[in-house]
């Protein structure tokens, strides 16, 4: 599964490699996707195979770790639309596939779902699930539960109304499809639904809570990452951003989007909803990962899950009831002055609020948040959950909303730059019961690679400028460090091939919303390009080209 | 004079002699009383000077004996303080109204925004509940007795908000929202203009102020709070399709439809409003027909561009169009 | 200290041949009267020769008519088999209208070209400021671009914008990357400005060049 294990973690148990010998890590092998676009996914290692999702077109390449130079086994070539590439608002990435009992499924960039035999590299089904000239597009890596494919639509710049669907793992049929704006019938919300804070509970708020019919095109998608807790069988998930990006013209809270929903997977029903940013102001999406923890607090070991979250703040939930039991900041934050943990809300600052045709300045968080998708890995060892980020601040002014079906609903002008200190990437190791950071690693560029951190307490992450690096867990020194052809926004993993070997693989190839100036040779002369990320992104045409590769390390 | 001027307007409600709130009757008291001292005064000054045009001229031979300039240089230095104190009055009078207009308006105002658009003017009635917000353009009702608040706001130049029987004018300036109150004391329908200049069509930039009984205006916010009725005919069903096929849907809005653009008028409830085109002509199908096929002929330079359409397409259109009440 | 002013009025509009400068001294205020009266004379003729200014005139939409919109011979490709290529339509019917160029930049921005494109730079839609034309960069090619579509994401606009309105944003896009005249491509912005005027953008050198996206398949 693409974050090794239902709670998200991305810790791996294997420890040949060390803070000791990390040093002498060499290249293995290297394989060449053929797609130059930004490469978010993790390759998927099981058994003795190893998939790789390339970006669009949405190739799925089976690599046999049996042999040397793992060759490649099959290819399997979904054909997507290619008026899809019109719809995906920040390059054409794809964030991975999922295994389940002899199949892999993943999403293509025009709303389908396939599912594909592992052994074989043959079609077993392919399910249209979202309507690309509503500008629905798909992005996430799908999580497989209890015979469920969990898949969600991207879109919350194109007026899209955002829905987690769950096909049937052998047929592909839909199985159920709950919205995230809307009446409470669309929304999965029965008589189980027991929302922690009182401004979560009401009848049909995903329709109150916005002007008119608004909800209709209000966003809400997701695209970001799904946990499972099998002892309390629920599902956790994060909702995107409400369109437009102008709040002006969305009064209300906008639910249920920018939040996340603990759901049962097997009917869908909701069992408790918060919204982290309730009216979005800054395109603030609630996709990220959500770990599922054990930990101590206050004295007493709670079921929790740990977030850190866009908004600028890492939160920890009671995973049972929503619950917010702390919320601290993890960088520069001028937008909000805190979570009120009485009443979970944001406490915002009304001075940084967007306002139509006015420019308001040193808005901190920028858009893609103090961290956007790239997922952050927790050691069970070091007790450190590392969060790969970013340090940008924002210059926006709201402009008119018009909704035209199938082109962007944004609204907005921004033009990012870098937060305080010049550095707009951070590797923050934070101590989730401490409520505080325990090291930091800045970084020239954001840093859009996840992480993963190994049993030898050893965390890998890549570089926007190629550079893939290890650290020492503990005191996040540099233990050893590789210049990969394009700058990396992959995932990392740690696999063990079938000789019992330790490998960490990654895919390098510059892209996402973060690295769409080299992956889609946008002008930089242009500030507001790629919603404003190319002025905070200028100098990265000169640092990295675009590529699109596997590379694979040991020991010697 | 007042009455010749109150009287050649009296058929149309676009007037400040005209008021009908309490705001727009402060000003028009300021108004008399600066017009009834410059009667009074422009009649002095008049009558001084007939008076220095004919006084007997032999007391002009004696003008050098001090004895006689005395009393004049008396008759100046009044004059200069009587001018003094009348204009030192008007300007505490003219305060007093300013504060009295920006008084606080209480808790239970209708609160209404109303954006200048180059030409025309987007009206959003808020609500608590965000669902109830209501979008409509170019007439704004409001319920008699009860203030209303508007929020002012431009969405490209500078513009000005002016119903003159109702209010003093408030500028619209991009990026800054500005505000004003009143409270409208008896029904009708007030004439209200764009009072800055602001583009080629300035002058059709007006709008209607439908002051009703709180009933009446409750049943008519409810009714634009509905989403468009779905068409039942086959040729307003017809219509609609024309509609969202066509270049109508790139600028226009109908709520319960995929049409969301914000460039020109929401359409949502068009036949339930009294002009077209900002108040430039009465909503008649005939008037609805000529300025879709060609508005540049009826309001030129007009952001609505002509649209060819065949003649039943044209007509599925304006059934379509008629049925959103 | 003597000021040296040209010696010729400029009217901006037709400004005539200078010929050198005349040193006028300064002098105290009401010198003599012959200052005084020369002084105010050219003031005059500087307000008459601005309001002489011949006003650029502006065409509001006409009304659409069948014989107008005849669809220009639109080629993409600079490779022509038979050795004679048809000879290029020039240039757009906006192209030397400020006006109506201006107007092109507010559609491009209400109808969401923006959205995709940014201000030029490109974001989900290729940039549009630079040299690169995926389809051409002729005024007849854009117009087909937003008429018809092109497979990789660009949307068929025909039907939904009017001919005219689609001229004008054909006018405003090749203004984006230095095509047009200085004095007709828009030299300011209505929101945050986030890009160098058009007036002041560079020409463009190459014209067709650019890789489509559908060229990068594997």
């Amino acid at each position: 599964m693409p974050a090794r294990n239902f709670a998200s973690t991305r810790y791996s148990g294997l420890d040949q490699i060390t803070a000791a010998n990390a040093g002498q890590l060499r290249l293995a092998w290297t394989f060449s996707t053929g797609v130059t676009r930004g490469h978010e996914a993790a390759p998927l290692v099981v058994e003795s195979t190893m998939y790789v999702v390339t970006p669009f077109p949405n190739l799925l390449y089976a690599l046999d770790l049996t042999q040397p130079g793992a060759p490649l086994k099959w290819t399997y070539k979904p054909a997507p639309a290619l008026a899809a590439q019109g719809v995906a608002c920040c390059d054409l990435v794809n964030r991975g596939a999922a295994y389940f009992d002899g199949k892999i499924y993943y999403n293509t960039l025009d709303a389908h779902t396939v599912a594909v035999d592992a052994k074989t590299g043959k079609e077993v089904w392919k399910t249209k699930v979202g309507d690309i000239g509503r500008g629905e597009s798909i992005t996430m890596a799908p999580l497989v539960v209890k015979g469920k494919v969990l898949v969600g639509n991207s879109g919350g710049e194109f007026g899209v109304r955002g829905w987690l669907t769950a096909l049937d793992a052998k047929t592909g049929r839909l199985a159920w499809r709950a919205y995230h704006t809307g009446p409470d019938k669309d929304v999965l919300i029965g008589a189980r639904f027991k929302p922690f804070y009182s401004q979560d509970r009401g009848k049909d708020l995903g329709v109150s809570s916005w002007p008119g019919d608004a909800w209709k095109i209000g966003g809400g998608g997701t695209w970001g990452w799904i946990s499972y807790d099998p002892d309390l069988n629920l599902i956790y998930y994060g909702t995107s951003n409400p369109g437009p990006w102008n709040p002006e013209v969305r009064p209300g809270d906008n639910k249920w989007t920018a939040g996340m929903f603990a759901r049962d997977p097997d009917n869908g029903e909701a069992v408790w909803a918060y919204q982290w940013s309730p009216h979005d102001l800054y395109d603030h999406d609630g996709i990220n990962e959500l770990v599922l923890l054990d930990l101590p607090i206050k004295g007493q070991t709670r079921k929790v899950l740990v977030r850190p979250e866009r908004n600028g703040y890492v939160y920890v939930l009671d995973r049972q009831t929503g619950e917010v039991l702390s919320a601290d900041p993890y960088g520069y934050i001028t937008t909000s002055k805190g979570v009120d943990l009485k009443t979970g809300r944001l406490i915002e600052v009304e001075e940084k609020a967007p306002l139509t045709g006015k420019v308001v300045r040193e808005i901190c968080p920028a858009a893609p948040g103090m961290k956007d998708w790239q997922p952050s890995s927790y050691s069970p060892r070091t007790r450190l959950l590392y969060i790969p980020h970013q340090n940008l601040c924002q210059d926006e002014e709201a402009g008119q909303a018009n909704y035209i079906e199938g082109t962007p609903y944004v609204a907005a002008t921004v033009k990012m730059y870098a937060g305080p200190g010049g550095n707009r990437g951070v590797l923050t190791a934070w101590d989730p019961v401490g409520r505080k950071a325990a090291w930091e690693v800045k970084e020239k560029f954001p840093v859009w690679s996840g992480t993963v951190v190994t049993a030898g307490d050893v965390v890998f992450y890549g570089t926007m400028e190629g550079w893939f690096k290890a650290l020492d867990a503990r005191s996040g020194k540099e233990l050893w460090r590789f210049k990969t052809g394009s700058g990396i926004i992959g995932q990392p993993v740690v696999y063990r091939d079938p000789h019992g070997k330790e490998y960490v693989a990654v895919l390098s190839g510059v892209g996402g919303w973060a690295g769409a100036v080299v992956a889609g040779g946008l002008d930089i002369r242009d500030s507001s390009a790629a919603l404003g990320f190319v002025n905070a992104m200028k100098d990265l045409p000169q640092a990295t080209t675009k590529g699109g590769m596997l590379y694979a390390f040991a020991l010697p | 004079m007042r009455l010749a001027l109150a009287g050649s307007f009296v058929q149309q409600p676009h007037s400040v002699l005209n008021p009908a709130s309490p705001q727009a009757r402060l000003v028009d008291r300021l108004w008399d009383a600066m017009y009834v001292t410059s009667i009074v005064v422009f009649i002095l000054v008049v009558a001084a000077l007939l008076w220095a045009a004919f006084r007997h001229r032999d007391s002009l031979e004696q003008a050098d004996d001090p004895a006689q300039r005395r009393p004049l240089r008396t008759v100046v230095i009044l004059a200069t303080g009587l001018t003094a104190i009348i204009l030192f009055v008007f300007l505490i009078f003219d305060l007093s109204v300013g504060r009295a207009i920006t008084t606080n308006p209480g808790n239970d105002a209708l609160q209404i925004r109303v954006t200048g658009h180059q030409w025309w003017w987007e009206v959003q009635y808020r609500d608590s509940l965000p669902k109830d917000w209501v979008t409509t353009a170019n007439e704004i009702h409001i319920p008699v007795g009860r203030p209303v608040v508007f929020e002012l706001r431009s969405a490209d130049v500078i513009h000005s908000f002016w119903p003159p029987s109702l209010s003093p004018k408030r500028d619209q300036i991009p990026g800054n929202p500005n505000s004003l109150w009143f409270r409208a004391d008896s029904a009708g329908v007030y004439r209200g203009q764009c009072a800055e200049f602001c583009g080629y069509q300035h002058a059709k930039m007006a709008f209607l102020i439908v002051a009703e009984p709180p009933g009446e205006f409750a049943t008519w916010l409810a009714g634009q709070r509905d989403t468009a009725a779905t068409p039942t005919d086959a040729s307003a069903r017809r219509g609609k399709a024309v509609f969202l096929a066509s270049s109508c849907v790139m600028c226009h809005a109908i709520s319960g439809t995929p049409a969301g653009s914000r460039i020109g008028p929401d359409l949502t409830h068009l036949a339930s409003r009294r002009t077209i085109a900002a108040g430039t002509l009465p909503n008649t199908r005939g008037n609805l027909a000529g300025w879709i096929l060609d508005a540049q002929a009826i309001k030129p330079g007009v952001k609505m561009p002509p649209n060819r359409l065949s003649s039943a397409d044209l007509h599925a259109l304006l059934v379509y169009l008629e049925t959103l009440k | 200290m003597p000021l040296r002013y040209p010696k010729r009025i400029s009217g901006g509009c037709h400004p005539e041949r200078s010929e050198g400068g005349e040193t006028i001294r300064a002098r105290p205020l009401f010198g003599s009267f012959a200052t005084l009266r020369m002084t105010s004379l050219r003031l005059w003729m500087l307000g008459l020769a601005l309001f002489a200014c011949k006003r650029e005139h502006r065409d509001f939409y006409g009304l659409p008519s069948s014989a107008a919109v005849t669809k220009p011979p639109v080629r993409e490709v600079e490779l022509v088999p038979g050795g004679v290529a048809p000879a290029d339509s020039g240039p757009g019917p906006y192209e030397e209208n400020a006006y109506a160029v201006s107007q092109g930049k507010t559609l491009y921005n209400q109808y969401n070209c923006s959205g995709c494109h940014f201000q030029g730079g490109g974001g989900i839609g290729p940039p549009l400021m630079d040299a690169d034309w995926i389809y051409g960069s002729r005024p007849e090619n854009i117009f087909e671009t937003i008429t018809e579509g092109r497979p990789n994401g660009m949307p068929a606009f025909g039907g939904k914008i009017v001919t005219d309105q689609v001229w004008q944003i054909v006018a405003y896009v090749r203004s984006m990357s230095g095509l047009l005249r200085k004095d007709v491509a828009p030299g300011r912005d209505d929101a945050m400005q986030v890009r160098p005027q058009e007036q002041s953008t560079p020409k463009a050198r190459r014209v067709q060049s650019a890789v489509p996206k559908s060229a990068e398949l594997p």
